[in-house]
């Protein structure tokens, strides 16, 4: 077998399930965006031409929850990667750890949960009748239980939270394994050097540490842009519209209102941003491989 | 100072736990639930010690007619058929993209990196729309491929970084003594990338084990998976039903813990993407 039919057949199998599950809905993603369909009733599709796009551009509240997602991806993934290199790096430092096998273990496990399912059980550890947590916090502030998912300003800093403490586990693991790849050798000649901890950081652990930190940070912006389970599960978007995320907007268009055209529209402005976050992302990080030659 | 050395290492050591813990906590709390009768695990002030019931592992087994197994079977089967699938499409893929370096092998790595970039909500509703012409609704292959794709590209990264870190001289050498190409890639090669395989089958078993907008679109009732079945059996006559959620979760979940705890070196090696081999 000549080599270049060898190395496209080991690649076909790939890109042949990459043209049918991706390529495909996404051309009718794009052809349904020019169309007034609804899915249950009214005539046929109708072509729309810009319409879809032009009511998008003047719908302000899509703009509200487009700006609430990209703050709640922010806020996530800050705090996250935050706490995430933080305790990382104190995870790693402490190699002999009792018990370390099963501390990270348990360490692990909220980000190992179906997240449908951990939305709805916060639904009753956040409930300010029955839930654990409103009841602690009344205790210890003496105060009145309060009701978490159901007030305007604490729903988003609660689910928030519940993001936080799902997914700062993942930071954790990638920053144990970006510091991993730091060569031991490198740091033992680095104290015997004498090099100040900040010099140590800069110079030896970042340049070994970065790629794969970045990728973490970078699977979670998109993931966490693409947050719809665990909200839809713990409050629905509500109470009005303080949780309501653009993923749970398209869902909302497209399988309550069943307005095809709009959501399809929107669906490829979200996919756009997604693509353009993670194309800057991906840019910075190639570009500090280039720059040191690599 | 020995003894100052030691207390300060005791007191670290004891403050990462308490760390562990407290994630660990409200996981601990559905787990509790899942042990409670209906009644306590709404009572307040919130009860530790009680004595486990099994009425709510009960309950789940026996609802709908054993339907339980029924979801079971197909969240087993969905999950290990869609991510072997994925790994072994990736490890072909992967094994030409870093050997043979074809035209456009960054772009292609690039191009799919961007299905992760996909907002679930907004393919779904093109694939339903194409699952509904094509008579796909309720198929299980059409879900398992599904999935296989969706974890194709985590899979094709992962192994490509451990592709690249093996020296080309093992495929040369065998092609040398005049091992066939297969023989190459499953026999030589394979066996140094086992850190990355089992990373990629891990990572997207939990992914795909969890998933639950496209099976609750795409699926019907047939290929229903656990988070689907939860996600419909949340709410009884009395409201929500919290024990079910919780032994569900319980059942759900030990697996995966007990998958971690096993091979916890090979995931953090795996998330290194190749850039190490050893411990981390």
């Amino acid at each position: 077998m000549p080599q270049p039919l060898f190395t496209w057949l080991l690649i076909a199998p790939s890109l042949a399930l990459f043209a049918v599950f991706n390529i495909l809905p996404l051309l009718w993603l794009v052809g349904l965006s020019f169309f007034r369909y609804n899915l249950t009733f009214g005539p046929p599709p109708q072509f729309a031409g810009l319409k879809n796009y032009t009511d998008l551009m003047n719908d302000r509240f899509l703009w509200g929850r487009l700006g609430l997602t990209l703050l709640f991806v922010l806020l996530a993934v800050g705090i996250e990667t935050v706490l995430g290199a933080l305790l990382g790096y104190a995870f790693w430092k402490k190699r002999d750890l009792p018990g370390r096998r099963l501390a990270l273990t348990l360490l692990f496990v909220p980000m190992v949960l179906a997240p449908v399912a951990v939305g709805t059980f916060f639904k009753i550890i956040y409930d300010p009748m029955y839930g654990v947590l409103p009841y602690y916090a009344a205790r210890l502030l003496r105060i009145k239980p309060p009701d978490l998912l159901g007030s305007g300003n604490l729903a988003f800093p609660a689910v928030l939270a519940v993001d936080v403490w799902m997914w700062t586990p993942f930071l954790i693991m990638m920053t144990v394994a970006a510091l991993g790849a730091v060569p031991k050798a490198l740091l033992e000649s680095a104290e015997v050097d004498r090099l100040t901890a900040w010099q140590r950081m800069r110079y030896v652990v970042w340049p070994h540490a970065k790629f794969v930190l970045m990728l973490g940070v970078v699977l979670r912006t998109i993931d966490a842009f693409k947050t719809f389970d665990l909200v839809s599960a713990m409050t629905a978007g509500g109470p009005g519209n303080q949780t309501q995320l653009v993923s749970l907007t398209i869902f909302r268009e497209a399988f309550n209102d069943f307005a095809i055209g709009k959501a399809s529209a929107l669906s490829l402005l979200v996919l756009f941003i997604a693509v353009s976050l993670a194309s800057i992302y991906l840019f910075v990080l190639n570009y500090g491989v280039l720059r040191e030659g690599k | 100072m020995i003894g100052r050395r030691r207390i300060a290492s005791a007191l670290a050591s004891l403050g990462l736990w308490a760390v562990c813990a407290a994630f660990f906590m409200p996981v601990f709390w559905i787990f509790l639930a899942a042990f409670k009768t209906r009644a306590q695990i709404l009572t307040i002030p919130p009860i530790w010690v009680f004595h486990p019931s099994l009425e709510g592992l009960r309950f789940m087994v026996e609802r709908q007619a054993g339907a339980f197994w029924q979801y079971l079977l197909n969240s087993v089967m969905i999950s290990a058929l869609a991510v072997t699938i994925a790994v072994f499409v990736a490890y072909l893929a992967a094994f030409s993209l870093s050997r043979f370096k074809p035209a456009a092998t960054d772009f292609m790595m690039f191009l799919l990196l961007s299905i992760r970039m996909v907002p679930g909500a907004a393919v779904v509703l093109p694939l339903f729309m194409m699952y509904r012409s094509l008579g796909w609704i309720g198929s299980r292959w059409a879900i398992v491929l599904f999935y296989a794709m969706f974890s194709l590209p985590f899979s094709l990264w992962i192994l490509k970084g451990f592709l690249d870190g093996v020296s080309r001289r093992f495929d040369e050498a065998a092609m040398v003594d005049g091992a066939s190409r297969f023989h190459v890639m499953f026999r030589v090669v394979l066996p140094q990338v086992k850190p990355g395989v089992v990373a990629a089958l891990i990572f997207n078993m939990i992914f795909v084990w969890n998933e639950f907008l496209f099976d609750f679109i795409l699926g019907g009732e047939r290929v229903a998976t656990i988070p689907v079945a939860l996600a419909a059996g949340l709410y009884t006559s009395q409201g929500t039903d919290w024990q079910y959620i919780a032994s569900l979760t319980l059942v759900y979940t030990a697996p995966l813990m007990v998958a971690i705890f096993f091979v916890q070196r090979h995931l953090l090696l795996g998330m290194t993407f190749g850039t190490v081999r050893g411990e981390v």
